[in-house]
């Protein structure tokens, strides 16, 4: 990244990856090493002086924070579970969900004096949201499927990514209050934002109008 | 059982060879410039009373020192930041000093870093510190030697960036907020977290300081910004901007125009530590600014000595490590000459080893018991000469 024109960019693989590279394409970008790109990790958009790097949403973060790249595409939910000193210029619209609390149905949740114990793969997110209710909790980190905990009775409730709902309800598990909303973000280097500004804030004003804002 | 006797902690790390010379090329470059400006050096201990960072001004939370007690029980940290103990260092044994009082260091910093995060607990910083004097005359002498630490450092390409801390101290106290939710907007604006802080700011409709704080958290750039300043601020925000216009004006007739860029989104991370003028100087190839400072006229009064300051900090060691990593490795030269003798002669060969040195040539006096040694030694060291003292006198032959 000698050239203080070019532009490495961290996409999430998976779902966010596919919809930024969607979004590439809305915008005029070549995307075919992109959509074909084998198991290559480092890919090029032709003519447009940038870099796309492909990682997992916690390694977009590291490598955005530590200016191994400029620009990352990361979803909220890895934002709060990870923290870090970056910019987060711009919500994406897509990979919308929400982190909520959920328990079994029909349980109450806050009822009791007890301590409650909430199992997830957030240990982060879930502390904030307790420490902000002024409620002490024990946090049990889960690396699977976490709607397993309650109904082993290890967990009074879990905090979890909800979409749709449909795997709690079959589990019967319902959402009993939600925690945050959730959808990609647009996050960048604090150097970058201020060595690159010009190229940065161009893509950044390019992607939100192809996003239709 | 002994399960981190080989290794060193996380955060820290053994400098060998050209990393000592890189950090200790840059530590010299910018000792000449404090030096030169006037600057006396002060070195304050590395363990103090946890007291010295929990003033009012208190700018590291608990999260990031590093604590221990002492015999008596009392809590101690390994200093996060120079400038708390040399405010403390102001406050009593300096406090008749003549003002402004000028004043440097070149020290170790300690901070408690999240775990696996890539940066260093353990590092190498100098700075500055101006005590005193006129304000805008201060600020201008800390940005223009900042300038000159920046160029000194020969880095690919670096930046500048100034801001000014006063406007979101004003803005933030009129929108009458929680310090909870006050905290929240400041970091916010502080990682520049458009989409919270226009959801937060939305609350308040047409007021027009949280349009000011909305607008101004995205303003950052060249002189242009200032007039699109203008057109957000309300009135009392103008002798902020009027103050940061004629410092920048300042600095770009010193010549730096084309390095120095402003940034009005610059927010102080505690209301109490910068008061004024804030400055941040970045390289490329580093992701965090390498240098950071700017005014703290409170600070001090937690101190017993109610005086306004300004001040900025290297770090040495991401100097040193972005150097390194540009060039490739620093040359170290190998000793000219390498030294053997045999026992009866270790007298001897001391002598001729100094009289080599005065003579302003590296000699290194190989302690082997064999000549064949030595040479091998030689060798792998790339000397191309070596010296043999015997009772006899001396022989030198070439090798390699």
């Amino acid at each position: 990244m000698n050239d203080n024109k070019a532009i490495r960019i961290a996409l999430t693989k998976g779902r966010l990856e596919k919809d930024t590279v969607g979004l590439f394409e809305k915008m005029g970008f070549d995307v075919g090493e992109l959509r074909d790109k084998g198991r290559r990790l480092i890919l090029n958009i032709p003519g447009q002086n940038m870099e796309v790097v492909l990682a997992k949403a916690a390694d977009v973060i590291t490598y955005v924070e530590l200016g191994a790249c400029d620009i990352g595409v990361v979803g909220k939910d890895t934002i709060l579970e990870h923290g870090g000193k970056y910019f987060e210029i711009a919500d994406l619209g897509f990979g919308r969900c929400k982190f909520a609390l959920a328990g079994k149905k029909g349980t109450d949740f806050y009822g009791g004096v007890g301590v409650k114990t909430v199992a997830t793969k957030y240990p982060a997110v879930t502390r904030h949201f307790f420490e902000g209710k002024r409620m002490d909790v024990d946090i049990v980190k889960i690396e699977g499927s976490v709607e397993l905990a309650p109904l082993l009775k290890i967990a009074d409730g879990i905090v979890d990514i909800v979409e749709t709902g449909t795997t709690l309800r079959e589990n019967g598990l319902e959402v009993i209050e939600d925690v945050v909303p959730i959808s990609a973000r647009l996050i960048v280097n604090t150097v970058s934002m201020k060595l690159k500004k010009e190229r940065i804030e161009e893509l950044a004003a390019k992607m939100k109008e192809a996003l239709g804002e | 059982m002994r399960k981190y006797d080989l290794i060193t902690p996380e955060g820290t790390r053994d400098l060998i060879f050209d990393e000592c010379a890189a950090l200790r090329s840059i530590s010299e470059k910018l000792r000449v410039i404090y030096t030169g400006h006037g600057f006396s050096e002060v070195i304050t201990p590395g363990l103090e009373f946890f007291d010295v960072f929990n003033s009012k001004s208190r700018h590291y939370s608990q999260e990031v020192l590093y604590k221990l007690s002492d015999a008596k029980g009392r809590i101690m940290v390994l200093r996060p930041d120079s400038t708390m103990p040399i405010a403390r260092l102001v406050g009593t044994r300096l406090r008749s000093s003549a003002l402004p009082l000028k004043l440097f260091y070149n020290q170790t910093i300690y901070r408690a870093n999240p775990k696996e995060s890539g940066r260093d607990d353990e590092f190498f910083q100098s700075g500055i510190e101006i005590i005193g004097g006129d304000v805008m005359r201060a600020d201008i002498e800390a940005l223009s030697i900042a300038a000159e630490v920046m160029e000194s450092i020969e880095a690919d390409d670096y930046r500048f960036e100034i801001g000014d801390s006063g406007f979101f101290a004003l803005l933030f106290s009129k929108l009458g907020l929680s310090d909870r939710e006050l905290d929240d907007l400041r970091e916010y604006v502080m990682f520049k977290s458009y989409p919270a802080l226009d959801e937060m700011l939305g609350k308040f409709g047409d007021n027009k300081y949280a349009k000011a704080i909305a607008g101004l958290s995205r303003l950052f750039g060249g002189r242009e910004i200032f007039d699109e300043a203008r057109k957000i601020l309300p009135e009392e925000a103008m002798p902020v901007l009027e103050r940061l216009e004629k410092v920048y004006d300042t600095v770009c007739r010193l010549g730096m125009g084309d390095k120095v860029t402003v940034d009005l989104g610059i927010v102080s991370k505690n209301e109490d530590y910068y008061t004024g003028i804030v400055l941040n100087g970045y390289i490329s190839g580093y992701g965090m600014p390498v240098l950071t400072g700017g005014r703290y006229d409170r600070m001090l009064a937690d101190f017993g000595a109610d005086i306004p300051a300004t001040g900025f900090a290297v770090n040495e060691s991401a100097v040193a490590e972005a150097l390194l990593k540009r060039s490739g490795g620093m040359l170290i030269p190998a000793p000219d000459v390498m030294i053997y003798s045999d026992e009866d002669s270790v007298v001897e060969a001391v002598k001729h080893c100094r009289k080599l040195i005065s003579e302003g040539m590296t000699a290194e006096y190989a302690d082997l018991p064999t000549k064949e040694e030595a040479r091998r030694l030689a060798e792998s060291r790339g000397i191309k000469r070596l010296d043999t003292v015997a009772a006899d006198g001396v022989t030198s032959e070439n090798i390699g």
